[in-house]
């Protein structure tokens, strides 16, 4: 009796104790090692490129037969944060340098595939007139929080056009941003150009007058970790048919990849 | 009363160790990476401050309400006619199994500038709920009573009702009964439930978020604070974290007697 209560603890002590030790190499590699998983590519991304992104991998999906793309959308800076603590990730897709460059330990090449620029969008059934009504306390704004990248464009192109009133919200992520202001409990908020025009008809927007300050740049890389068939993803971003979606979606400065 | 246990299986004893582990672990990790040494300077930073000030305000008002509107609530679940109370009970308990998020959005679509309520507020008075303190407030009632409710609904149950008959018989009108026989009887139960609801609401994350926002000083609450902090200050982040678990434990520490009693009887 008391040997097998010694064995089965001994056993559960190496289960919880092997399973808690940092062998996330040992782990991927097992699981990568089968056909199955090798043929998936984890891919990071920035909210603001959830529309576009979720349509390059179904059509990335259609070119390549038997690859399969998963998508984790977030805030840069969290999924950054989450690909340093060990996140499977294979590929990462930056809305700023910033994020890329602190996950760069991970990913040391990286390169720039799209351009966003955050402006000021209203309901078109009750519009801003001037950037300057961001000051006039009555008017509810949203932006994104500091240190994610939509917030820290909009903190240089509003500090740019002299706005010193003060949002109701510091959002985790655009998505949140966007989402405050489509349920109308705002009557502004700062957005990528991208989610205006993913937003429909009922939402327009002003632009900032620094559109410098307002542009930010995407890169995009493949991890250390990477499975093989992790460019792959990353050339089609660059490709032709990539390009073409970025663009419907507004984005801007798509490289080629050269 | 200490009574003799049967011989406890050993097989048994290993899965439930194993289950604590579930437990005990992510805490102690968490632990681990507490700084420690500058403990009280990562706690008393301005966005620390600011986060400790809203939750701290927020919480305690949710606590209160959650007393006031819930005693009464499970007093009701206690006393009333099985043919209802059998309906309203799970409509009561469901915020406490029902994704933050959700709960967020449906306070939103409840008390927002478009919401059902809200809007006529809204329009008679220009004033709006969300990302206002008292946003944080009602979604910390909202998660928060249930727990509360559950609680004295359990301790009022076990108050023999000849009690309050008796007294009824001896001429004590039914607020009287309710005041001088069963609120102080259920006192333990309510104290434990207005706990229970403090801790909840302090630890709310989702629903504040998608409701209240997260603007600093008025919105930003311990957990988030602690989300936002991870990517620009992972030492405060922990430090706060250490704060919340230290609360978190010494809540259920305190209160285990009076639970085991809530639910126990005796």
């Amino acid at each position: 009796m008391r040997k097998t209560f010694r064995a089965i603890t001994f056993l559960v002590a190496v289960a919880v104790l092997s399973a808690c030790s940092p062998g996330s190499d040992k782990g991927t590699s097992d699981a990568s090692n089968s056909p199955e998983s090798q043929n998936t590519i984890t891919v990071f991304a920035a909210s603001s490129l959830t529309k576009s992104f979720t349509e390059i991998g179904k059509q990335f999906e259609a070119e390549n037969p038997g690859l399969k793309v998963v998508f984790s959308f977030g805030a840069s800076s969290t999924l950054a944060e989450q690909i340093n603590s060990g996140a499977p990730a294979d590929v990462f897709a930056s809305a700023s340098k910033k994020s890329m460059d602190s996950a760069a330990a991970l990913i040391p090449n990286s390169k720039v595939f799209a351009t966003n620029r955050v402006v000021v969008a209203y309901p078109v059934a009750k519009p801003l007139k001037e950037i300057a009504d961001l000051n006039n306390p009555a008017i509810k704004w949203v932006q994104c929080d500091h240190q994610v990248p939509c917030g820290t464009a909009a903190d240089a192109a509003l500090t740019a056009d002299g706005v010193t009133g003060t949002p109701v919200s510091l959002e985790p992520d655009v998505k949140s941003v966007t989402g405050k202001l489509t349920a109308l409990e705002v009557d502004a908020a700062i957005i990528y150009a991208t989610d205006v025009k993913s937003s429909g008809s009922d939402f327009a927007a002003l632009e900032f007058s620094n559109q410098e300050k307002a542009t930010t740049k995407y890169p995009i890389g493949v991890t250390l970790s990477a499975k093989s068939k992790a460019q792959a993803f990353v050339d089609f971003v660059f490709s032709g048919a990539g390009r073409k979606v970025l663009g419907q979606a507004g984005f801007g400065g798509l490289y080629t990849g050269g | 009363m200490a009574k003799q246990n049967p011989t406890v299986s050993p097989v048994i004893t290993a899965v439930g160790f194993a289950g604590l582990l579930v437990v005990l672990l992510p805490v102690i990790a968490l632990l681990s990476r507490v700084p420690w040494s500058n403990l009280a300077s990562q706690l008393s930073s301005e966005s620390s401050i600011n986060a400790i000030r809203v939750s701290l305000i927020t919480s305690v008002l949710a606590a209160l309400i959650s007393v006031l509107l819930g005693v009464p609530l499970a007093w009701y679940l206690a006393r009333g006619p099985e043919a209802i109370t059998k309906w309203l009970r799970p409509i009561v308990i469901s915020p406490l199994v029902m994704p933050p998020t959700v709960a967020g959005l449906a306070l939103l679509t409840l008390m927002g500038r478009n919401g059902l309520l809200g809007k006529f507020i809204y329009e008679q008075t220009g004033w709006a709920m969300p990302f206002t303190m008292a946003a944080v407030v009602l979604a910390g009632v909202f998660v928060g009573m249930p727990f509360l409710v559950l609680v004295v609904e359990a301790v009022f149950r076990q108050i023999p009702v000849e009690l309050e008959e008796a007294a009824q018989t001896l001429g004590a009108n039914p607020s009287r009964v309710f005041w001088r026989i069963s609120f102080p009887l259920a006192r333990g139960g309510v104290i434990s439930g207005l706990v229970l609801a403090w801790a909840r609401a302090l630890g709310e994350f989702g629903a504040t978020l998608t409701f209240a926002g997260s603007l600093p000083g008025v919105t930003r609450t311990l957990p988030m604070e602690v989300y936002v902090a991870m990517e620009v200050d992972p030492a405060s982040a922990y430090s706060i974290s250490a704060m919340l678990v230290v609360i978190a434990i010494t809540v259920v520490f305190l209160l285990r007697s009076n639970l085991i009693k809530a639910f126990n009887g005796k």
